[in-house]
């Protein structure tokens, strides 16, 4: 029985990994019909994914071992975050009490040595790239943990698998409805946020000095570079189900109706996030860190009504 | 206990050797051996308590006034003492090493060094008033002598001061707790403090027993805002000085509020909430003010400031776990505050051995004018990196099974129904003290030893790097052994922390309760981690067996004149958080037509302490009449004296006594 649950745990993994590129190409191809453009295909992120596999690598000289190590220490730790997601509605793969933080905690590693990468080309546009990453992130992390602390609060539980899809979550639907929602809405403003998605980071732009997550991965190349964007997509999808985790809880539905409502919902905020890139451009520097408080304020607000 | 007398008796042997041998070429090679043999044979005992939970002691009968001496080992001291002599054995073999490379006679600071750790461990395993106070300025008068190392350096001698200032007005409120406590009867072995403590008639002392620690404890542990002598006293220390500064002595400020919380059987709701704030505010902004710093070793004190914070919320979170009634809160964040001790111990005295070789191979601590040293010296920048990703608190290091303990605690507490729910609202604060420490040591090691050198210098070539580069990576093992296997040490700690609790925890449920909070879990995830890493190098080398590398320099965005003076600087890097943050983040910026300076200030130290501080020499400057150096002049005070106090006497009992 437990076997039989592990592999629909794992199967669910697999579904997220395969159509993770697919997010990213949704909310482009919202944003160029809202815009009344055409715009890319929505495969497009395979399509670069595929060509960069196949190109060779250019390392710069100044580089240590760090940089090489950036993108597989990047990678490995969204996966293994993904699989502390109850990505099935039910459990995740790895599942204990407090996963919850070593979510958030893996997710900081990987940004980690992503940075260090970064820095590790001594390019002063990267530096820069690094320094607003992580202070964005240190404020996203803050906001990310406030929302957590209120589901935890809610579903009395410290593991992802308890609190996302939960009946407890479910109940707080019925018993306070508008804290449920505060977080919901919290969190999609720290996920456009973490995500590198406008107002916050402009994905299309290529001028160096405007781009935060983009820039510090100027020097990466070819297998390097599809792993990174093959991570940041990754991760726009871990947030995503996170998010259909609170909104939708599934749990006591059959199997395939849990997976279908994820992936609906993966798809759903794509086009969200679509939508807000076509009607707002992205925030001057200094206005973000007001945006990502906002962001963890409607957390604060939900959990104050929690322990209220 | 035996061996952790003979391990005492090696390491004042080490003391000896080396002010027999001094300048003889064997004097490294000798003290070495005898520290490490030393605290290798005064570990086993701490090791044995941990392991089995049951305390020693050992009185000794002395007919002197307080009592007997006792000397023991309980679960509680246990942690601290293996953080002792594991940072301590570590310190002084990259001692031997650093000081050779160094200028001043190595040989004083070996043996105050070796001198220093022994009084340490008294401080930790005295059980009675008389050897703790006893052991208490030895310990403060051996670190006075460590950080007076370089005194010919000006900047060594302010430390010096503020440091030995500072660690008086904790003495003096050492002496006020312990009269306070052992005011009834002559006993004072801690044993006798706490059945007084404890009976009805403690009622009306406790609360001021337990204000009175958080000054005289917390002026050792540098919490805020209390923490004003520890980076100058860190920064002008030798670098295996300033290891064992941060993590042990600073710590025996955390092993006096545990032990006070002992004596007392536990606090009240008031002092764990203070606890729990005081906590809050020093990981907050020991952080931030860390961002600001350019000096690598002042930036590593202000971190210490901000683990004793974390470690503080442990111990606010079982403070009032156990004052509410929720044992699994009070065990878990007493063991949190244990585990995060020891952690920070262990992470923090590997990156100030770091930054000693840093200083050592360049000469200067100024963040701003390094850069590339990965490639001089590839050991030294993996053991710092294990050591940042360890103070980050992210998996698979041993700071991340800590922090998470804490953050167990916190949440547990959220879930509770009373007033303790509302212990989960400093949470945020710990978050945000963790995302702002991953940029700030993003800054370090970036800037320190990736990209390229940002000033020409020539760096120091020496057989002695041998040791300075091998030496930490015996800590960089602990910290790997703590992150991968949490589930060795968590039953240990879970036991110390439910001892402060006042709470019986056999072995077998303590390794239950490992179990239940996710002990082996974290384990799973790590292997798991790296697995995929391993999975991921595979097949990435696979793919680019098929394609060309090629090597080039950095893209610099068709740019063709760059120079190494362009890459981002620390200042630079942490700008967007300063800004963020304001006045509060202590930095004083200096703008004119052509010139641009910034420098990081203690908001305690200069705006606060250093103006006071002014005004107590200007009046005690007026007492100096009073002070001519004439031994005549002297012994009228002291005839008055005891004048004065025999008319107090004879007036008190109402007559002359018969």
């Amino acid at each position: 029985m437990i076997g039989a649950e592990l592999v629909q745990r794992a199967a669910a993994l697999a579904i997220v990994m395969v159509f993770a590129p697919l997010i990213p190409g949704v909310a482009s191809r919202t944003r160029s019909f809202l815009t009344a453009r055409r715009g890319p295909p929505v495969w497009q992120l395979y399509a670069d994914l595929g060509k960069l596999v196949r190109r060779g690598v250019v390392y710069s000289r100044t580089t240590t071992g760090m940089f090489r190590f950036a993108p597989i220490g990047l990678l490995a730790s969204v996966i293994l975050a993904a699989s502390m997601l109850p990505l099935d509605g039910a459990a995740a793969l790895l599942r204990f009490p407090g996963d919850v933080f070593a979510f958030v905690y893996v997710l900081a590693l990987g940004r980690f040595v992503l940075v260090l990468g970064a820095l590790d080309t001594g390019s002063s546009f990267e530096g820069m790239g690094a320094s607003r990453e992580v202070t964005f992130a240190a404020l996203v992390e803050f906001g990310l943990f406030i929302a957590l602390a209120a589901l935890s609060v809610a579903s009395r539980e410290l593991s992802l698998s308890g609190m996302l899809g939960s009946a407890e979550i479910g109940a707080t639907w019925t018993t306070s409805a508008p804290a449920i929602l505060l977080v919901i809405a919290g969190l999609f403003v720290l996920l456009l946020a973490e995500c590198s998605r406008a107002p916050v980071d402009d994905p299309t732009t290529h001028l160096e000095l405007t781009m935060i997550h983009e820039v510090i991965v100027l020097d990466h190349s070819g297998p390097d570079l599809a792993m990174i964007l093959y991570a940041s997509a990754l991760k726009l999808s871990i947030f995503g189900a996170l998010l259909v985790g609170v909104a939708v809880p599934t749990t006591g539905q059959p199997y395939a109706m849990r997976l279908g409502v994820l992936l609906a919902g993966l798809f759903t905020i794509g086009v969200f996030i679509g939508v807000v890139e076509a009607m707002m451009a992205r925030l001057r520097l200094p206005k973000v860190p007001l945006y990502i408080a906002g962001g963890s304020a409607l957390s604060a607000f939900a959990l104050i009504l929690l322990l209220r | 206990m035996i061996a952790l007398f003979a391990g005492l008796a090696l390491l004042v042997s080490a003391a000896v050797a080396a002010v027999v041998l001094r300048e003889h070429r064997r004097t490294a090679l000798v003290f070495a051996s005898l520290v490490v043999a030393g605290c290798a044979m005064a570990i086993v005992p701490a090791i044995g308590v941990l392991a089995s939970g049951h305390a020693v002691h050992v009185a000794f009968h002395y007919n002197l006034p307080g009592g007997d001496w006792v000397f023991g080992i309980d679960p509680l001291s246990a942690v601290f003492l293996v953080a002792l002599f594991s940072v301590g054995s570590v310190a002084a073999v990259y001692g031997t090493g650093y000081m050779a490379l160094g200028r001043t006679a190595a040989w004083p600071c070996h043996a105050v060094f070796a001198l220093e750790l022994a009084a340490l461990a008294l401080v930790l395993s005295a059980q009675a008033v008389v050897p703790f106070m006893a052991a208490w300025e030895l310990m403060a008068i051996g670190s006075l002598l460590l950080i007076l190392t370089e005194y010919r350096v000006a900047e060594a001698r302010r430390a010096g001061l503020i440091y030995i200032v500072a660690t008086h007005v904790g003495t003096l409120a050492l002496f006020a707790l312990f009269a306070l406590l052992a005011r009834t009867g002559n006993d004072w072995s801690f044993r006798a403090l706490a059945t007084a403590a404890t009976s009805p008639d403690g009622a009306d002392y406790r609360n001021a027993v337990l204000g009175l620690s958080l000054v005289a404890f917390g002026i050792k542990a540098g919490l805020f805002p209390l923490h004003f002598w520890l980076p100058p006293a860190h920064a002008a220390a030798p670098s295996h000085v300033s290891a064992l500064l941060s993590g042990v002595v600073i710590k025996i400020g955390i092993y006096g509020l545990l032990r006070v919380i002992t004596l007392l059987g536990g606090a009240p709701a008031w002092w764990g909430w203070c606890v729990l704030a005081i906590g809050l505010g020093s990981a907050v902004l020991g952080v931030l003010w860390a961002l600001a710093q350019h000096d690598i070793k002042r930036l590593l004190a202000y971190h210490s400031v901000e683990n004793i914070g974390i470690i503080l919320m442990g111990l606010g979170a079982g403070a009032l776990g156990a004052a509410y009634g929720h044992p699994l809160v009070a065990t878990l964040g007493y063991a949190a505050a244990l585990l995060h001790t020891l952690n920070h111990a262990l992470f923090k005295s590997l990156l100030f051995l770091g930054a000693g070789t840093v200083y050592r191979i360049t000469g200067t601590r100024n963040l701003e004018q390094l850069g590339g040293l990965a490639r001089a010296v590839p050991l030294t920048w993996l053991g710092f990196l294990v050591g940042s990703i360890a103070i980050i608190g992210v998996p698979p290091l041993n700071g991340f099974v800590s922090e998470w303990l804490v953050f167990q605690a916190l949440f547990r507490a959220g879930h509770a129904n009373d007033a303790l729910r509302l212990a989960i609202l400093v949470m945020p604060g710990l978050a945000l003290a963790g995302g702002l420490a991953l940029a700030c040591f993003a800054k370090v090691g970036g800037v320190v030893f990736l990209g390229t050198p940002r000033a020409p210098r020539e760096l120091t070539k020496s057989p002695q790097l041998g040791t300075l580069e091998i030496a930490p990576l015996a800590l960089a093992g602990a910290c790997a052994f703590i992150g991968l296997l949490p589930f060795v040490v968590l039953p240990a700690m879970l036991g110390a922390g439910a001892f402060v609790a006042g709470i019986q925890l056999p072995s077998v449920e303590a390794r239950a309760t490992a179990t239940m909070v996710g002990g082996t879990a974290i384990t799973i995830a790590a292997i798991t981690l790296s697995l995929l890493a391993l999975a991921i190098w595979f097949i990435s080398r696979g793919l680019r067996r098929n394609a060309p590398v090629r090597l080039s320099q950095t893209w610099s965005c068709g740019y063709a004149a760059v120079t190494a003076r362009m890459q981002y600087t620390a200042s630079s890097f942490a700008a967007p958080l300063v800004d963020l943050f304001g006045r509060l983040s202590g930095v004083r910026v200096h703008k004119g037509a052509s010139v641009f300076h910034s420098e990081p200030v203690d908001l305690v130290l200069d705006r606060a302490v250093s103006p006071w501080w002014n005004v107590i020499v200007r009046l005690a400057l007026r007492l100096r009449p009073l002070q001519q150096g004439r031994l005549s002049r002297y012994l009228v005070y002291v005839i008055g004296t005891v004048v004065a106090l025999l008319t107090y006497l004879v007036v008190r009992a109402g007559g002359v006594p018969k």
